[in-house]
């Protein structure tokens, strides 16, 4: 995507008058059709290792974007998201979200970095004030810490405490039937991958007592050489491993371990194997992994969720990824709150927000809420399967009610001092 | 007080005051926001073009002290709730201290190998940061905001205030380190660099000279961090990774080592590029790789030593047609 | 900590064979990656912070041929290749312009090539990760060696590497080159006064380091994630090896990288939580014991 500059120099001065007024009031000296528009702030990871996350969150925001636009835009002010790479640095996820608010005039926005930039951008909502959706960051704390919470601030992305839950569950019930007693772990050493292992193993623990945890690994997140992790698992022998890898440190893992066959000496639970960029980049991929779904657009079964996967592949020659539907049911979320407030003035966005349950093909019952307690999104799909190597990749998904996730949530929360 | 010193100081005082205007010239904040910036990496640039350029140590690990500073400055706030200048005062003194701890074992080094030990430690301390995460947040980051409370009726809550302190900073800083370099401490540095050997037989303690010069560096580094702090609320473990050390050092070479006020110019120049690049080009890294082989294969220096250079070759070239006039004119 | 374990394995056959093994997989590759640094540096007195855009090349190119030839033996070749011919060009119309340059101009080139190249392999291979898959003769279970695990295709690649090792230290000692490269290493312009063109040494040299890294990408293809900026993580590695080795020594690098090899995997074991932390202090440690590395010569 690339924008013109030709408009720079008018569009700094109109940003100078539209600040003063909050932008809601469009100048008589500015040309109707620029004011009428709405800017959306869109800092994200365009380059480097996970340039990905920024690609494909773009890329199905830009499709919802477009399909919103086709509609008549938000409360009718087509939508103009502008897209910018932060390299993955906190001080520049900062400086461009700021940027995108001072100098482009963006009225919301969307922040689709992960882990460390995200925080950054949250400090920018806690100064400027502005409607900020975090649609990429899972760490928890982001939205159940009420020391970090905003008015101004939502999540939209699946959270690490939802998914252990389910997939704590999902593997107890296997354990049980099984009698999986020794497990291990092997998951990257940083907040995430401490934070969602640790709950999962709450979980599994809690529902099948009688397992231990034997060995735990924790590699380095990037780290290429996983052969002292491997090694390590191999010596223990484990009967089943979970692990919280992701993208290209999950697949060169699975790439390493098989050929220490691995995956025949004990089973394997990957929380984001299911994910189609890691599915189909790993050539030989062991039957049989236990994932939780990333996205899979057999996931939920239903015709609305399938249109959506193949009309992204349609238009970007690839399927989605995870990041792909949450950007998506981030502007589905917009569009909808801005309908309701017949709005698109950032408070009133953010009051309507509040509770806004939307119909949606990515709700484990066809519907999404933003719950207003702590302003983050629940009752989405969330389902654990076990894997083949084509497609449909995980032909059959297990999933519990989401009243089982909210009473262990609860808990939880309690537990970390969030409640 | 001298004639330089006097001239440096009126110097600084017209840079802060045209700094001052700013704000009265324009309203856009992104402008204040840039300055902030090249407040905080001109600081921590300059600090290390005090080893690198004045002292000849060329370390990969000066972002070891950015870091330091920004995290000491912002668990002081968020913990003690100190006033902000105590804070600060604290913080540079404490990086004072680390500096001269690891400078003690690392200036024995020189060259590369000097490099690579303070890449080490800077290494080290990013991992310290990120175990230590009770304290530190871990590789989270310090979140939750830094708190800014008010101290002798300056709110650095309000933007335009915070814009005002951290230019002050900046002019503050530079001045001290002018005066560093322009003292005969500075002069001793200088001949240091050129020949340690001679400079020794001369009974100047080599060894102390350039731990002082890192210990002295370390604390502006710092200073440069807590602006960083000041403008991003929090503290993140990139802060003392060593991309930041090689970002000082490339913003050094693009700006000049031999002009004092060359790495805050290169500082000025690789946030425009910067910042102009990533928002037109999609492929940012392609193009700031070519304007950076540019300066480097089509000038062969710092920006400002080649206009310093340039300037001094052209007033050669003058006195050389007019000697009469020249002399005249000294 | 864990010295349990540690000891523990220590005195069992089987994990002493598995964690050795391990240790020298490791190590093996950042050998191929460090000798070439530590060649150019000895010779052209470059220190190639861009060194880690070779193995990622070679990388790219290996995967890119054995999809289409579905030979890993072509892959290796293309692999090595293609990293040497792109090191040649970068040496002929960039290096060549800094070898009279300071550290910091070098380092100022290598950054900005670093830039260049990992865009350019974004535009041509894309942003998202990829996986070259194992060469179907090595997906056979792996086997069992005093108990201990050890997959056939990581015997290959220390046997690859090893080879190449022994080749480049016989070539070194004994061939008329590697005369001259010793002789370059040691007084560049006595070489040159002695009529060698010192030019073409200085490529050649520059392009067998870019060929041995482009190997070490084609051999790590099968069991790494290409991405853009890949060669950043092993970077740091390599310049860890060659300053424990000795800047410019071959065996230097050999024995640097089984030692950082073994530091990895005996201190997963014993030390899980500091085993970054350990390869730094062990860097630190000798750089201020012995500031040229073990087998750095003094004065160079």
């Amino acid at each position: 995507m690339s924008r013109k500059k030709l408009s720079a120099i008018s569009r700094r001065s109109f940003l100078k008058a539209g600040a003063a007024v909050a932008g809601t009031v469009s100048m008589p000296w500015v040309a109707s059709a620029q004011a009428k528009t709405i800017k959306i702030g869109f800092p994200t990871i365009l380059s480097g290792r996970v340039a990905q996350l920024g690609n494909s969150s773009r890329n199905s925001a830009m499709m919802e974007v477009e399909k919103i636009n086709a509609a008549g835009g938000l409360a009718g002010r087509p939508i103009e998201l502008i897209a910018r790479d932060t390299k993955g640095q906190p001080q520049e996820a900062a400086r461009v979200a700021r940027e995108l608010i001072n100098t482009d005039g963006c009225e919301l926005l969307i922040d689709a970095e992960a882990s460390t930039g995200a925080f950054a951008v949250h400090e920018v909502a806690r100064d400027l004030g502005i409607l900020c959706m975090h649609t990429n960051s899972e760490t928890s704390s982001l939205s159940a810490d009420p020391k970090l919470r905003l008015p101004n601030a939502f999540r939209c992305a699946r959270q690490g405490v939802h998914d252990s839950v389910i997939g704590g569950i999902y593997a107890a019930e296997i354990a049980n039937a099984k009698n999986l007693t020794r497990w291990a772990t092997c998951s990257p050493d940083y907040a995430y991958g401490r934070d969602t292992t640790a709950e999962f193993v709450g979980y599994l623990k809690r529902f099948a007592p009688k397992v231990e945890i034997i060995t735990e690994v924790w590699p380095k997140i990037f780290q290429p050489d996983y052969t002292e992790a491997i090694t390590k698992l191999i010596q223990a022998k484990p009967q089943a491993l979970y692990s919280c890898l992701w993208g290209g440190d999950l697949t060169s893992f699975i790439d390493q371990a098989s050929i220490y066959a691995l995956f025949s000496q004990m089973q394997f639970y990957a929380v984001n194997m299911a994910d189609y960029t890691a599915l189909t980049a790993v050539k030989n991929l062991p039957p049989g992994i236990h994932s939780g779904n990333r996205y899979i657009k057999t996931f939920p079964a239903t015709p609305a969720n399938a249109t959506w996967g193949d009309a992204y592949r349609a238009k970007y020659g690839e399927y989605p990824t995870n990041w792909s539907w949450q950007n998506a049911l981030c502007l589905n979320f917009l569009s909808e709150a801005a309908k309701k407030a017949n709005s698109t003035d950032g408070k009133k966005l953010a009051e309507v927000l509040r509770g806004l349950k939307i119909n949606s093909p990515f709700g484990a019952d066809g519907t999404v809420t933003m719950r207003a307690e702590d302003q983050t999104i629940v009752g989405y799909a969330i389902g654990w399967g076990t894997t083949i190597p084509k497609e449909p990749y995980v032909p059959e998904m297990k999933t519990s009610p989401w009243a089982k996730v909210f009473e262990l949530e609860a808990e939880w929360k309690k537990q970390k001092g969030y409640a | 007080m001298n004639t330089s010193l006097r001239k440096d100081f009126a110097f600084a005082l017209a840079g802060f005051l045209a700094l001052a205007l700013l704000p009265a010239l324009t309203s856009s904040t992104a402008l204040l926001d840039f300055v902030i910036r090249c407040a905080a990496l001109g600081l921590f640039a300059t600090s290390l073009n005090l080893l690198v350029g004045y002292g000849g140590m060329v370390s990969f690990g000066h972002g070891l002290f950015f870091g330091l500073g920004a995290y000491s400055f912002g668990i002081i706030m968020q913990r003690l709730g100190m006033p902000i200048p105590l804070a600060i005062l604290v913080t540079v003194i404490f990086s004072g201290l680390v500096a001269l701890v690891v400078g003690a074992i690392c200036v024995r080094l020189t060259e590369i190998y000097f490099a690579f030990v303070t890449l080490a430690f800077q290494m080290l301390v990013h991992s310290l940061i990120i175990a230590l995460s009770q304290f530190t947040g871990g590789d989270q980051g310090l979140r939750g905001g830094i708190p800014r409370p008010t101290f002798f009726g300056i709110n650095l809550a309000d933007h335009s205030q915070l814009y005002l302190f951290c230019a002050g900073l900046l002019v503050i800083g530079l001045l001290l380190m002018r005066h560093i370099v322009s003292s005969p401490f500075g002069y001793t540095l200088r001949m240091v660099r050129d020949n340690a050997k001679r400079a020794g037989f001369l009974g100047i303690n080599v060894y102390r000279t350039r731990l002082t010069a890192f210990v002295l560096a370390g604390m502006f580094a710092s200073l440069g961090g807590v602006v960083m702090s000041l403008f991003v609320s929090g503290a993140y473990p990139e802060f003392a990774f060593w991309t930041m050390s090689g970002e000082a050092v490339f913003i050094v070479m693009l700006g000049g080592t031999a002009a004092f006020l060359g790495p805050l110019v290169g500082t000025v120049v690789l946030l425009l590029l910067n910042d102009y690049v990533t928002r037109i080009a999609e492929h940012h890294g392609l193009v700031l790789g070519l304007v950076i082989l540019f300066v480097a294969l089509g000038l062969r220096k710092g920006l400002l030593d080649y206009v310093m250079d340039w300037r001094a070759a052209r007033r050669i070239r003058a006195e050389e047609a007019h000697p009469v006039s020249a002399l005249k004119g000294d | 900590m864990d010295l349990t374990a540690l000891t523990e394995c220590l005195s069992s056959a089987s994990c002493m064979v598995t964690q050795v093994t391990s240790g020298f997989i490791i190590g093996m590759l950042l050998f191929l990656v460090a000798v070439g640094l530590t060649l150019i540096f000895g010779v052209v007195k470059i220190v190639n912070f861009s060194h880690g855009v070779f193995y990622m090349i070679g990388a790219y190119v290996a995967m890119t041929v054995y999809q289409a030839t579905n030979s890993y033996a072509a892959a290796l070749l293309g692999g090595a290749l293609g990293a040497c011919g792109v090191g040649i060009i970068v040496e002929r119309f960039i290096m060549r312009r800094i070898y009279s340059a300071n550290v910091l101009m070098q380092l100022l080139v290598c950054y900005a090539l670093v830039l260049i190249f990992d865009d350019l392999v974004k535009v041509v291979w894309g942003p998202e990760f990829k996986a070259m898959g194992m060469p179907e003769a090595f997906r056979v279970p792996p086997l069992f060696i005093f108990g201990g695990v050890v997959p056939p295709f990581y015997l290959f690649l220390i046997a690859a590497a090893l080879v190449i090792a022994v080749g480049l230290a016989l070539a070194i000692n004994g061939t008329r080159f590697g005369k001259t490269v010793r002789a370059a290493a040691h007084n560049p312009t006595m070489v040159s006064a002695l009529g060698i063109n010192t030019g073409l040494l200085f490529t050649a040299v520059f392009g067998l380091g870019c060929l041995l890294a482009g190997l070490a990408g084609g051999l790590a293809a099968p069991v790494r994630s290409l991405t853009p900026g890949m060669g950043f993580s092993i970077l740091i590695e390599s310049f860890i090896v060659t300053v424990i080795g000795g800047m410019g020594s071959i065996t230097g690098a050999l024995v640097g990288a089984l030692l950082i090899g073994l530091v990895r995997t005996f201190g997963a074991l014993g030390f899980p939580l500091f085993t970054e932390a350990l390869m730094y202090m062990a860097m630190a440690i000798i750089l201020i014991v012995k500031p040229t590395g073990l087998f750095g010569r003094e004065g160079t």
